[in-house]
């Protein structure tokens, strides 16, 4: 397994290199990235995600010999510490990462709490961090110069979802919003609140429930109550899959059912069997998009990638997809740096303008991507399909989603 | 009317997992005077085993529930023969600490077998129920409820008709006492643990069919436990049911509450129990000793 | 085997020699960062990271400290006492943060609410006994945690709500060096807190309380008042380390300002140092924390595993510090400070006596 890894790794490495070995740079100082991640506790499978994002990229630039600058290769080594999911055991090990490991730079842990923890860090050791697994705005409004965030911001993360709504016919109308009370969460059913109405959908009902929680019965009760055309959730995994269960059990009959965080990843399906389809997610990317990229893979070599060094998980979803851009967005501005200066680098980050596999990089003067759009994505039986905008479509969403005892 | 009448089915059924997780801890706690910090990790055992059972060989899941019980009984056996037993005598804090320390074993040994992917049992009748004049009832939800309550009136007859069963009230009684009349400590320990940890299983398979588990998914089962167990009144199993059920449905009530009722669940839930503590420390329905 | 009191004095020496040896480097490294002393060439002891990891392993000394005085004084098991972290972080961050109160100001008042809130707790939770009090004492740390994410008023929250509060970046010279002082300051508070507490009509009460609290009544102690009287110190002194611990990590939240397992550390910490003890606790803060810190790979001497793979190795990493708890548990049931502290020493006939006192 481990020998065709690495063959897909040099095939990769020979295509990516063709013609462009003139001049012969030499090789210099190895460049160390750091990141402290949740490898065990309760982030544990969202911290792995990003881990293979952040290794996808670490193999193929290491194959080309390393990061260019000013015509010397760099390579890149990435180390990680286990957090154990806890953001202040993140803070004491990105400054190890910082001070003992001599981290030229950052990339980011998993989760908004152990990312605002984290930007402090970064912010007071004047060391760039690039992250991709923490979508909450606060983070960005602190006025920090050193943290990167490629990702969309959470306000975006359904918004989609709601912009596809509008095209569709019978026009769905009410909206019942269930969100976590997390401050990811909450951003994401903000965003809807605000959003709906610019688009003729009306939220008629809103309901917080506790981050974490395994039994939402009566909320499901109230959106049912609430008889709502489009019900969305802002959570994560487990509440995406409670609610679901939820749904079918009580005959929620909703022409949408969309949610935030959970359809994208393969568990989602695994768990739910077929009564994962039709749902909709808002993500951050799909394997299907169509992004024609200035440097790195194509998405279809992306997805080749990934299924190459870790066979068996199917396709990347959208936190590897994201963790493999935060990298990519720091190799561009180091190379625009022409230097390994923190500060250089910082600046160009804060200039960088790249459109690769993922979608635009550019941060906005927070540090957030605002420019990438999000995108919507349909479970059709057992597959992911990416519904929304047409313009990076493989498939018709299938709406209106049929009642539970049609199926 | 048909909105409060189904919200009361919701609370009572999901409370068949809280009666099911809460009734061995229970036992554990009102018996041994043991806080089992690692009853939720136990649960997830099981949970698990039935997932495996499920995916593997395709065996339902509810008939997969004796295996539970059976793995998780001998599991919680040696655990008390070989570990626990060592410190009964040392002060109450130290079982705390001790079960800390299995739960993070076995949490992480979790981790290592099967990864931290979510895992959920989903048999073919899964989401299915039927319906009485607008009310809804899962199949699943409601075979659940009536396993936990199974369970209890097993665990029940098996305490006050059989032999062990009152070793087990004689050590839960008075422990030296009990030694002196002849009864194996050690054994009797240990079953108690063993059959906890048996009854933790059991709500684990529950719980596989119910959400998605993963390695660290037991944990706030174990908190939740604790309110069970203190609003029914510690040490009878009838007490821990009632306890389980008004659990339940203080959550759907909890969760209907307009805006952002539920996100208080728990702070509702502890305070409820702090308030049954202070005011009624013998528990809703009073205690046997 | 009984120790004789000549070998019971050469341990007890050692255990203090090492001991002080280890506080004087923990107080002194810091200086070698100033800039007098590398304008001098003094080869530098403390970096960024010594401050960031030193002053996370104070803070625990000064809550594994105060829970001593309710939890092994007192002998009443607290186990919510991150709450009065919870309390203080949040009161110093909200004066700063809302505010706009300047830190050393704010400081104060962490202590004083913290322990008002425990006064005020203290009154009907401290009627329970036993695994009661511990279970009572846990559902107010959980429920002030959700309490204070989810407080709206007006549609708005009050203390930040999920997106928690960021603190300014605390514009001081030497800001690592400035924290972990203050932070052992507040150690040195508890301590002398603790030492105080032995040593006073209050303490003997205490104790008294601990041991038999109907004799404690009987002989004239005023066993409320003395209760809460120690739940409160106990809180101020927690209060004091989370209001420090606002400012220090710049961002508070309910994840990291009321984390459920701190209330397990800081008795373990306890524990394992020896409760009822002046140093013990500290001692616990300081191994346990090193040796966490030390399994998940941040000292920087570390081990390599062999036979696990790089993915695995964290996990196991955990696997062991659960065995590793479970193990000294059962061996040291009256923690390190008991072995080391001269009392007795480590030998294969301690732990047996350890394992036959405690087990069935």
């Amino acid at each position: 397994m481990r020998r065709w890894a690495l063959l897909a790794a040099v095939a990769i490495a020979a295509i990516a290199c063709g013609g462009s070995t003139t001049g012969g740079p030499t090789t210099g100082s190895t460049i160390v990235l750091g990141a402290p991640l949740g490898l065990t506790g309760s982030l544990t499978k969202e911290s792995i995600l990003t881990q293979q994002g952040y290794n996808l990229w670490q193999d193929w630039i290491n194959a080309r010999g390393g990061i260019v600058v000013n015509n010397v290769k760099h390579p890149v080594t990435i180390k990680y510490y286990d957090d154990t999911s806890n953001a202040n055991q993140s803070a004491v090990l990105m400054q190890k990462l910082i001070t003992e490991d001599k981290a030229n730079f950052l990339l980011g842990p998993y989760g908004s709490a152990a990312t605002a923890t984290d930007a402090a860090i970064a912010e007071q050791n004047e060391i760039p961090m690039v992250e991709a697994n923490g979508a909450a705005q606060s983070i960005f409004n602190q006025g920090y110069k050193y943290t990167f965030g490629v990702l969309s911001p959470a306000n975006k993360y359904l918004q989609g979802v709601i912009d596809m709504a509008a095209t569709l016919s019978p026009k769905p109308t009410t909206i019942a919003m269930l969100s976590a009370d997390d401050n990811f969460s909450l951003e994401v059913a903000e965003g809807v609140n605000t959003y709906a109405a610019t688009k003729g959908l009306n939220v008629v009902l809103y309901k917080k429930y506790k981050n974490g929680a395994t039994n939402l019965s009566a909320e499901v009760q109230a959106a049912k109550a609430a008889n709502a055309d489009i019900v969305l959730n802002s959570g994560h995994l487990q509440e995406a899959i409670a609610i679901n269960k939820a749904a079918k059990e009580q005959k929620v009959n909703a022409k949408i059912f969309a949610y935030s965080v959970g359809p994208s990843t393969p568990d989602f399906i695994t768990a739910l069997g077929k009564d994962a389809d039709y749902v909709y997610g808002g993500s951050q990317w799909t394997p299907q998009v169509k992004y024609t990229p200035a440097f790195y893979l194509s998405v279809a070599e992306y997805v080749a990638a990934y299924k190459a060094k870790y066979p068996g998980l199917g396709d990347p979803d959208y936190h590897v997809a994201e963790s493999t851009a935060a990298c990519l967005a720091l190799q561009r501005a180091i190379e625009k740096a022409g230097s390994l200066d923190p500060k250089k680098v910082r600046d160009a980050l804060a200039a960088l303008d790249v459109t690769v596999f993922f979608g635009q990089v550019k941060f906005d003067s927070r540090g957030i991507n605002i420019y990438k759009p999000m995108v919507v994505e349909q479970i059709q039986n057992g597959a992911h399909h990416t519904v929304f905008p047409d313009s990076v479509a493989d498939a018709k969403p299938q709406y209106p989603t049929p009642a539970w005892d049609q199926r | 009317m048909a909105a409060f009448v189904q919200l009361v089915i919701l609370g009572l059924l999901a409370g068949g997992v809280y009666v099911a997780v809460g009734v061995g801890f229970g036992l554990v706690w009102g018996v041994l005077n043991i806080v089992n910090l690692a009853h939720g990790a136990l649960v997830i055992v099981g949970g698990y085993i039935t997932w495996q059972l499920f995916t593997a060989f395709g065996l339902d899941p509810f008939l997969t529930l004796p295996v539970d019980a059976v793995a998780l009984f001998v599991l919680g056996y040696a655990l008390q023969r070989g570990v626990i037993n060592r410190i009964i005598r040392a002060p109450l804090l130290f079982t705390f600490l001790l079960t800390f320390g299995l739960n993070l074993v076995i949490v992480n040994i979790l981790l290592l077998i099967f990864g931290s992917d979510f895992r959920s049992v989903t048999p073919t009748y899964s989401g299915q129920g039927f319906e009485i004049g607008g009310i809804v009832v899962p199949y699943v939800r409601l075979t659940s409820l009536g396993a936990a309550i199974l369970l209890s009136a097993g665990l029940a007859f098996l305490l006050s008709r059989t032999r062990i069963g009152l070793a087990i009230h004689a050590i839960a009684a008075d422990r030296d006492a009990a030694q002196l009349v002849g009864i194996d400590l050690r054994h009797a320990y240990a079953v108690t643990y063993g059959l906890g940890a048996a009854c933790a299983g059991v709500a684990g398979g529950l719980i596989a069919m119910i959400q998605a588990i993963t390695p660290t998914a037991g944990e706030p089962y174990t908190l939740q436990a604790f309110v069970v167990v203190i609003l029914g009144g510690l040490g009878r199993v009838s007490a821990t049911v009632v306890g389980g059920l008004a659990f339940g449905l203080v959550e759907a009530f909890g969760q209907s509450i307009p805006g952002s009722g539920s996100v208080f669940a728990n702070a509702i839930a502890f305070g409820l129990m702090v308030l049954v503590l202070v005011t009624r420390p013998q528990g809703l329905m009073g205690r046997l000793r | 085997m009984i120790a004789t009191a000549d070998s019971q004095r050469r341990w007890r020496r050692l255990f203090l020699i090492v001991g002080a040896i280890v506080a004087a480097y923990a107080l002194l490294a810091p200086l070698t960062s100033l800039d007098a002393a590398q304008s001098a060439n003094v080869p530098l002891l403390a970096d960024k990271f010594w401050f960031r990891i030193a002053t996370y392993v104070v803070m625990f000394v000064v809550m594994a400290t105060a829970w001593n005085i309710i939890g092994g004084i007192t002998g009443y098991a607290a186990f919510g006492n991150v709450a009065f972290f919870g309390i203080g972080a949040y009161t110093t961050g909200m004066l700063i943060a809302k505010a706009k109160w300047p830190f050393l100001v704010a400081l104060p008042l962490a202590p004083i609410l913290a322990a008002l809130f425990a006064a005020l707790v203290g009154l009907p939770l401290l009627r329970l006994r036993g695994h009661y009090f511990a279970v009572a004492s846990l559902g107010v740390g959980v429920a002030v945690g959700e309490l204070v994410q989810n407080i709206d008023y007006n549609g708005q929250p009050v203390f930040g709500g999920a997106s928690g509060l960021f603190l300014p970046i605390y514009a001081v010279g030497h800001r690592g060096l400035f924290f972990f002082y203050l932070m052992c300051g507040a150690a040195a508070i508890a301590i002398a807190v603790t030492w105080w507490v032995l040593r006073s009509r209050f303490g003997y009460g205490l104790i008294a309380i601990r041991e038999n609290e109907e004799a404690a009544a009987v002989l004239g102690v005023n066993t409320t008042a003395y209760k809460v009287g120690a739940f409160a110190l106990a809180a101020a002194l927690t209060g004091l380390a989370g209001g420090i611990f606002s400012q220090w990590n710049v961002f508070i939240n309910q994840d990291n300002a009321f984390p459920i397992e701190y209330n397990v550390q800081m008795i373990l910490m306890a524990l394992l140092g020896g409760t009822g003890t002046v140093f013990g606790p500290a001692a616990g803060a300081v191994l346990l924390q090193l040796l966490i810190q030390f399994l998940g790979g941040s000292l920087p001497i570390s081990i390599d595993l062999p036979f696990v793979s790089t993915e695995a190795r964290p996990i196991v990493a955990q696997v062991i510090l659960g065995l590793l708890l479970v193990v000294v548990v059962i061996f040291v049931p009256r923690g390190v400070i008991d072995f080391f502290g001269g009392r007795t020493r480590l030998s294969l006939s301690y732990l047996r006596r350890s394992l036959r006192d405690t087990s069935l």
